[in-house]
């Protein structure tokens, strides 16, 4: 069994009578990029305050870097809250080092920690520049690294993507593979689902406050049929003697060609080749006009897993 | 404690950045040097005025002269004081019993109970010359000269255009444009502003007031008219109603057949009261100037914790509302402990506020040891006996306690705030806080060793 960063059994929060995050367990282990993805008030951003410590969980036990509190550990971590917000009137290398000296570094050597990272990410021509003269989303991208620069063992970035411009994003996943492969564990918070499909090893889905999935993307995308389209205009009712086919749907006719064949969709299990199927159809004479094999992606599974919830929200 | 001071270093550069913290550390010296030089440059320019004075009665034209006189010979004192203090031998103020008489105090005691006598005095004692040779030996060996100053009010001629017995309504009538300011008089081919217009009727007698029913004058322009734009400027008529009354008042004594130099003689009598300490060394039991000084000391370190709040208490409401609001107390308190955060803020903030207290009492220090006047030469002797108490360490600590506390609270509020809106709303009540010390003052002066005092203690 790897080694844990991070744990948490049966963690509660409660205000008044609502409850904000319903008994969340997970292990996050060393050196994973671990995603916290839920719709919006799910309760991520409380699960991590209560990682943090900065509010306490009503039950329920967080283990951090082998620690009861994340106080004890607090030069371990990094974190990057939510709200964006630096001190406006300093120079963006001092607030580098201001925040790694926090954590416990030394003057120089944080300040010259504070000039190496800006210098890798991009930033060095802003390095004198005050915080306030910057746009919002280099603001974030020097808070990113005021939060980081100490090179803590634990790095946790609440919505780090949002406000970000598409090359910054960019700039943002290399950081954050860069620093899994240094060894530091990096969990981070989103909704937008092409992030954590690109950099989670793990992952957790939470809606209302309740777990919905936690492991692996692969598991992830498993809990959702794979599904084949085809076109055709033949009878594919032989088709429905193969194994592993679960269930075919029949769709409306193609709305983007227009074409006159029918369209089908079929969801099989895990464990069958698609190329067995387009073999079947070749013999059993199918005339295919289309094949379409996809593999459902991230969004495809929280959408599923968690779409009614959240329009439901979106809808009150 | 490494991060207390990182976190209180960084609030007190950035106050330090702001453009307030060095308005409020500007604001002060500043403001100290200009008003004394304004003081001393507005009252060296007092111009000459020019008056007019027109008596009808014939009686009083003496009386007005003497005035004048007077007025000149009371400014010419003022200045003589200061020329003594600023010239004078050093005085040691331990020395200096509380009621020592010296004859220059005891003049500027008569000038306030009766003016008039003792100016009269003091011009019958020979003025100035005389003045010069009692003070000589209190004097520096090597102080300047003293350089009387001219003569402030100068009557002028009348114009050739006014009748001087026409009616005071035609006098004043054929004066009016000179006195709005609309024309000048001409005085030794020069012109020159006539400043003002003493016209005495000729029945000026009847309206004489003496006790008893309120005497119904019937008009407003009874007795002696002063006629003058500048009514702030008001020597002019004091002296003249002075010196008019002083007249009447000989001529009643002499119409009742009272001695007149008997009356100021009593009105000038007097028993002094000595202050002694029980509590002092037998010899020392007088109550020393220096003494009475150190009284007020507790008043001004009072104020100036007033003062250094003040300028504080906006910093300490401000900065923890800018962490909250922005969310960087979340970093902060996922970097240090609230604990630390606080304490860490409250040095930060408070080595500000005590900065800017610095630099004032420094700027004071430097201003009144360079700049040398009768002023604040005075001054530093007084802050020299006050410092020479033995009390100066409490009255430091307890300073600096006070300020810990008051900015503890303060800060404590601020942290409750979201947004500087809530925070504005309880500037009232912080600044109401801060009143309390001040209001308590004077009666913590009064007795110190109170029960309730001992306990706000």
């Amino acid at each position: 069994m790897q080694e844990s960063v991070l744990s948490l059994s049966h963690v509660v929060k409660q205000y008044g009578d609502f409850t904000a995050v319903n008994d969340i367990s997970l292990n996050i282990p060393k050196g994973s990029i671990y995603g916290f993805l839920g719709p919006n008030g799910a309760g991520k951003t409380t699960t991590i305050r209560m990682i943090l410590d900065i509010i306490k969980p009503t039950r329920g036990e967080i283990t951090i870097l082998g620690h009861s509190s994340a106080l004890d550990v607090r030069t371990g971590i990094g974190y990057l809250p939510e709200e964006k917000g630096l001190y406006k009137k300093m120079k963006v290398w001092a607030i580098i080092q201001y925040f790694a000296m926090l954590k416990g570094m030394e003057k120089k050597a944080a300040k010259q920690r504070a000039w190496t990272v800006l210098e890798k990410y991009g930033l060095k021509d802003f390095a004198e520049a005050k915080v306030e003269t910057l746009s919002k989303g280099l603001g974030q991208k020097v808070q990113v690294l005021s939060a980081v620069a100490h090179a803590p063992e634990l790095v946790i970035l609440d919505e780090p993507f949002s406000g970000l411009d598409p090359v910054n994003q960019g700039v943002l996943e290399e950081l954050i593979r860069d620093m899994a492969a240094a060894g530091q564990t990096v969990i981070f918070s989103t909704h937008v689902m092409q992030h954590a499909e690109r950099l989670c090893d793990q992952i957790l889905l939470i809606a209302k406050g309740r777990k919905i999935f936690d492991g692996s993307v692969a598991q992830a995308k498993a809990t959702i049929p794979r599904r084949i389209l085809i076109e055709t205009n033949s009878d594919i009712s032989s088709l429905r003697d193969i194994d592993g086919i679960r269930e075919i749907l029949i769709l409306a006719a193609n709305p983007v060609t227009g074409n006159a064949g029918q369209l089908w969709q079929l969801q099989i299990q895990q464990q069958v080749n698609p190329q067995l199927i387009l073999k079947t159809c070749f013999d059993k004479g199918i005339a295919l006009s289309r094949f379409e094999f996809t593999e459902p992606s991230l969004h495809d599974v929280f959408v599923h897993l968690v779409g009614d919830d959240a329009r439901e929200r979106a809808a009150r | 404690m490494n991060m207390i001071r990182l976190i209180a270093w960084r609030e007190f550069m950035e106050n330090v950045r702001t453009k307030g913290f060095w308005v409020g550390i500007l604001l002060f010296p500043v403001m100290l040097i200009g008003v004394v030089f304004l003081q001393t440059t507005l009252s060296r320019a007092t111009p000459t005025r020019y008056y007019l004075l027109i008596d009808q009665s014939g009686q009083y034209e003496q009386a007005v002269a003497t005035a004048i006189e007077r007025e000149h010979q009371r400014r010419l004192l003022q200045e003589f004081v200061n020329y003594l203090l600023e010239n004078r031998k050093e005085v040691n103020f331990e020395q200096t019993p509380v009621n020592a008489s010296s004859a220059v105090d005891t003049l500027i005691e008569d000038v306030d109970a009766d003016e008039v006598a003792a100016l009269d005095q003091w011009l019958d004692a020979g003025g100035l010359n005389f003045a010069l040779t009692m003070a000589s030996p209190y004097l520096r060996e090597n102080a300047p000269a003293f350089t009387p100053p001219a003569y402030q009010f100068v009557e002028a001629p009348l114009p050739a255009a006014v009748n001087r017995d026409g009616t005071p309504t035609e006098i004043v009538e054929a004066l009016r444009p000179y006195l709005t300011g609309a024309q000048q008089i001409s005085v030794n081919g020069r012109s020159e502003d006539l400043f003002a217009l003493i016209l005495i009727p000729e029945n000026v007698d009847e309206f004489i007031a003496r006790p008893g029913p309120v005497p119904t004058t019937g008009s407003v322009s009874a007795g002696i008219q002063y006629w003058a734009r500048n009514l702030t400027d008001s020597r002019l008529p004091d002296a003249i109603a002075a010196s008019i009354n002083s007249e009447i008042r000989n001529s009643e004594y002499i119409k009742l057949g009272i001695n007149a130099e008997q009356v100021r003689t009593v009105q000038r009598t007097r028993l002094p009261v000595t202050q002694l300490d029980p509590s002092a060394a037998a010899g020392e039991e007088a109550v020393s100037m220096a003494d009475t000084f150190r009284q007020y000391a507790p008043m001004g370190f009072v104020y100036l914790m007033f003062v250094s709040l003040m300028q504080s208490v906006q910093y300490l409401l401000s900065n923890t509302i800018e962490e909250k609001s922005n969310r960087i107390i979340e970093v902060l308190l996922a970097s240090v402990t609230a604990g630390e955060l606080m304490m860490g803020k409250l040095l930060g903030i408070g080595l500000s506020g005590l900065t800017t207290i610095a630099v004032w009492l420094l700027s004071f220090y430097l201003f009144i040891n360079f700049y040398q006047s009768a002023q604040t030469e005075l001054i530093g002797e007084i802050v020299g006996v006050i410092l020479g108490s033995e009390l100066i360490p409490w009255f430091v600590f307890y300073y600096f306690a006070g300020y810990a506390l008051y900015s503890g609270v303060f800060l404590a509020i601020g942290s409750l705030c979201n947004t500087l809106k809530e925070a504005q709303a309880l500037m009232m009540p912080m600044i109401l806080i801060q009143i309390v010390p001040i209001a308590m003052m004077a009666f913590v002066v009064l007795d110190p060793n109170n029960t309730i005092v001992r306990i706000l203690s």
